[in-house]
């Protein structure tokens, strides 16, 4: 090789690796050969997958693979009906959340979650707050109108609520509705945020308020996202998880399943070659 | 490709950019191959028409350029379907400059048939040759979407190097002879240096292919067979 | 005829027909009302609500039964609705489809229709005959035991309507199930529980025949609940059958009274309805 040839390679810089590398996150959430069935029919199969903490995680895949069910698992709401049950193991910092003698309220209470369709409580605005945060503190009122204001403020809702916190809950727009679910949710501090397909059902300017929601919120929890709109998991993830039929077929950095997924499926899916 | 879009009209739009692509690799082709048959039959007529012939190619790329930016706006392709966009943009402008290249030697011809025929000058034809069948495969790898056919080419730029090297070295030589000579001597060597850079964006666009198939990008050193750039000439010295 | 034609006619004949049938069914229930006013009216006046029930050929008023009717019937609906809303708490949150909950409300869907003179035939049987005499206390559960399959059913009913997603947000933040019953389903179906309280309440207004064989009838003013007890029902009942124009004046008043708090109940009740703050 020609000297000016080897000088030029030394002092080329490094291309800076844009991504969250996954060796600088914790992993919050393992899932070790997840079962899940609703009755007879075996909605996830034998899934193993990481979540890693102050990152989101998206989970896409086309309708009926499962990505909702995975999510359900996460928090145990699925023990609302009968009939339906988790196998496996899922630890979250280390500690099975499977076990049958865990209390759900308290993880439930760790563990938020956010659904499709807006479901603010018939009360005041500022009753859904608190309904969450009065099941297990006991506040003062000053710190607990704090604790509100502030969920408002990071839920992006306070400026426009501010003056008219003890009107309903349901007397906001569907946008609104569905930040003031994300602020119920986080007033707990909870430490992973579960957000089921959570601007499906709202208008392109909420939707981008929700995804720029997700990026402020990314610091400080563990979040997975299940969305049907890809676009939406390319922009708001750190990781992205490709499942069908009930199986984990891929899971990686969002980046790398963007730009060049492993599996066969993985990409006919993204570039809508099958859906 | 084996699957289709499930909406077709992505799929027509993305051969669409497939065919410009390969019309624009015809065109480098065969704009070179009159270039040379102009500077070797000395033939004005033809220097002009290649010189002519590539405002189509000009047109040719802003067409690309069009289609690829519709593409990415309108289709938020990802993956594959992404990087074929990114590359098909990439080769175009090689091919553009490539072409460039092609009317400059067809430009400088014009100039040449000035002086008498210069020896070294039939070095030039052997170099052409090499630099069309460098780029007729690495369109034809293109085609087929064939990484170790673009590899291949990639790695054969280097004897195009060492070609253009020993040329270097006998226009020097020649030059130093006769300074009557270090006119059209110099065109020679801009000339063989445009053949050259013809060779290397030919690797180029092997390099974007290699990623288009693997989506990781060919990191490894190329060979380069050019130490021109280290010629040391002293005067008095020939055959260094 | 073109089809279009045809189809217009038809249009035309069905809708004429549907309107006539419309008519019939108002014209009897503004005769009803129109001979309850006029034959009544006359009776509305302040002596109806500070006299008694006079003896035969004496002109009186209707205080006792009209208090009677009051007393029992709230509490026949302080008995009856928190076991009804218990219980259709019961059959929409925690029987999901479970045996012992098909049964209940098979057993509630025959209660409610049940006829109301067997109830009073059984709360005689229970009440009345171990007691030894007529009571108010007897005439209440009586009108307690129509109430509750009502409540029951709009309960469950109104329940059933407050989404599931509602219920699970509640939970995915950790409340425990009866607090997610109390301040969630309940909140979101508190109209319509009201509704069906109000609409039961309605149904007891008139209820003549279970009070025939429990609170009977009392002359003379008693707030005992231990005894007979004077209520309109039997009242009109004893009034209207008699040859006495005095008593049969007092009886359509008492009608007319007690159509007029049945209609502000029902109207109250859709009002309510309506005026529902809850979206689903």
């Amino acid at each position: 090789m020609s000297p000016a040839a080897m000088v030029a390679t030394q002092s080329m810089p490094p291309i800076p690796n844009r991504s969250t590398s996954a060796a600088g996150l914790r992993q919050k959430v393992q899932m070790h050969d997840v079962n899940f069935y609703y009755g007879a029919a075996h909605a996830l199969k034998y899934i193993n997958l990481t979540l890693h903490d102050k990152s989101v995680t998206a989970f896409i895949g086309p309708s009926g693979c499962g990505k909702s069910t995975l999510l359900r698992v996460l928090n145990r709401i699925y023990e609302l009906y009968p009939g339906q049950r988790a196998t496996g193991e899922v630890l979250v910092d280390g500690e099975n959340i499977l076990s049958p003698g865990l209390d759900l309220n308290l993880l439930r209470a760790k563990i938020g979650m956010v659904f499709q369709k807006p479901t603010p409580f018939p009360m005041s605005i500022r009753d859904n707050i608190a309904f969450g945060i009065r099941l297990y503190e006991r506040l003062p009122q000053s710190e607990l109108d704090d604790r509100i204001e502030s969920a408002l403020h990071r839920a992006a809702l306070w400026d426009e609520v501010k003056d008219k916190l003890k009107q309903s809950g349901l007397s906001l727009s569907g946008g609104q509705q569905q930040r003031l679910c994300i602020a119920r949710a986080i007033a707990v501090k909870p430490e992973i945020l579960l957000l089921d397909e959570p601007a499906s059902a709202l208008d392109p300017i909420s939707t981008q308020r929700i995804e720029e929601l997700i990026d402020e919120l990314k610091p400080d929890y563990c979040i997975a996202i299940v969305t049907h709109n890809m676009q939406q998991a390319a922009r708001c993830s750190n990781f992205t998880a490709f499942m069908y039929l009930g199986e984990l077929i891929e899971f990686d950095e969002t980046e790398t399943i963007f730009t060049h997924p492993k599996e066969r499926r993985t990409e006919d899916y993204i570039t809508g070659r099958f859906g | 490709m084996s699957s289709e879009h499930l909406v077709k009209g992505y799929d027509e739009e993305l051969r669409r950019l497939n065919n410009i692509i390969t019309e624009m690799g015809g065109l480098a082709e065969s704009q070179l191959a009159a270039a040379i048959e102009a500077v070797v039959e000395r033939d004005s007529d033809l220097a002009g028409s290649v010189v002519e012939g590539d405002a189509k190619v000009d047109q040719l790329q802003r067409d690309l350029d069009n289609l690829a930016l519709r593409l990415l706006a309108l289709r938020q392709p990802v993956a594959r379907d992404l990087r074929e966009i990114f590359a098909a943009i990439k080769i175009a402008s090689d091919l553009e400059r490539m072409c460039d290249y092609a009317a400059n030697v067809a430009k400088r011809s014009i100039v040449l048939d000035q002086w008498p025929p210069v020896q070294p000058i039939h070095a030039l034809p052997r170099m052409a040759r090499l630099a069309e069948v460098l780029v007729k495969e690495v369109i034809d790898a293109y085609v087929a979407r064939d990484a170790d056919k673009a590899y291949t080419v990639w790695m054969r730029d280097e004897e195009l190097d060492e070609m253009y090297a020993s040329l270097f070295r006998e226009l020097l030589t020649y030059m130093m002879e006769d300074p009557r000579n270090i006119g059209p001597s110099t065109h020679l060597l801009f000339m063989a240096k445009n053949i050259e850079r013809i060779g290397d964006h030919a690797t180029n666009i092997a390099e974007d292919l290699y990623y288009l198939v693997h989506g990781t990008p060919l990191t490894q050193k190329r060979p380069k067979g050019d130490n021109s750039s280290f010629e040391v000439v002293n005067p008095g010295r020939t055959g260094a | 005829m073109t089809p279009y034609a045809r189809r217009r006619l038809v249009n035309a004949v069905v809708m004429a027909l549907s309107v006539a049938a419309t008519g019939f069914g108002l014209l009897w229930l503004a005769l009803v009302l129109w001979t309850l006013v006029v034959e009544g009216i006359s009776a509305i006046t302040p002596a109806l609500f500070s006299q008694m029930t006079p003896p035969p050929g004496n002109s009186g008023g209707l205080m006792n039964a009209i208090f009677g009717s009051i007393a029992m019937t709230l509490i026949a609906t302080l008995i009856g609705t928190p076991t009804g809303i218990l219980a259709g708490t019961f059959l929409a949150e925690y029987s999901r489809g479970g045996r012992f909950g098909e049964a209940v409300r098979f057993i509630n869907d025959i209660l409610l229709s049940a006829p109301s003179i067997i109830v009073g035939l059984f709360v005689y049987e229970i009440m009345v005959v171990p007691m030894g005499h007529f009571s108010a206390w007897a005439g209440a559960v009586a009108l307690a035991i129509i109430v509750i399959p009502v409540v029951v059913r709009t309960t469950e009913d109104m329940l059933n309507l407050v989404p599931n997603a509602l219920r699970e947000a509640a939970s995915a933040l950790g409340a425990p199930k009866w607090k997610v019953i109390v301040t969630v389903s309940y909140r979101a179906a508190i109209q319509g529980m009201l509704t069906g309280v109000m609409l039961a309440v309605a149904r007891i207004a008139g209820e003549t025949a279970p009070l025939l064989f429990t609170a009977l009838n009392n002359q003379f003013w008693s707030s005992n609940l231990n005894a007979p007890m004077a209520n309109l029902p039997v009242v009109i009942f004893q009034f209207a059958m008699s040859p006495y124009a005095d008593w049969q004046l007092l009886a359509w008043g008492g009608a007319l009274l007690i159509t007029v708090t049945v209609l502000f109940l029902n109207i109250g009740a859709r009002l309510l309805a309506s005026w529902s703050t809850f979206k689903p």
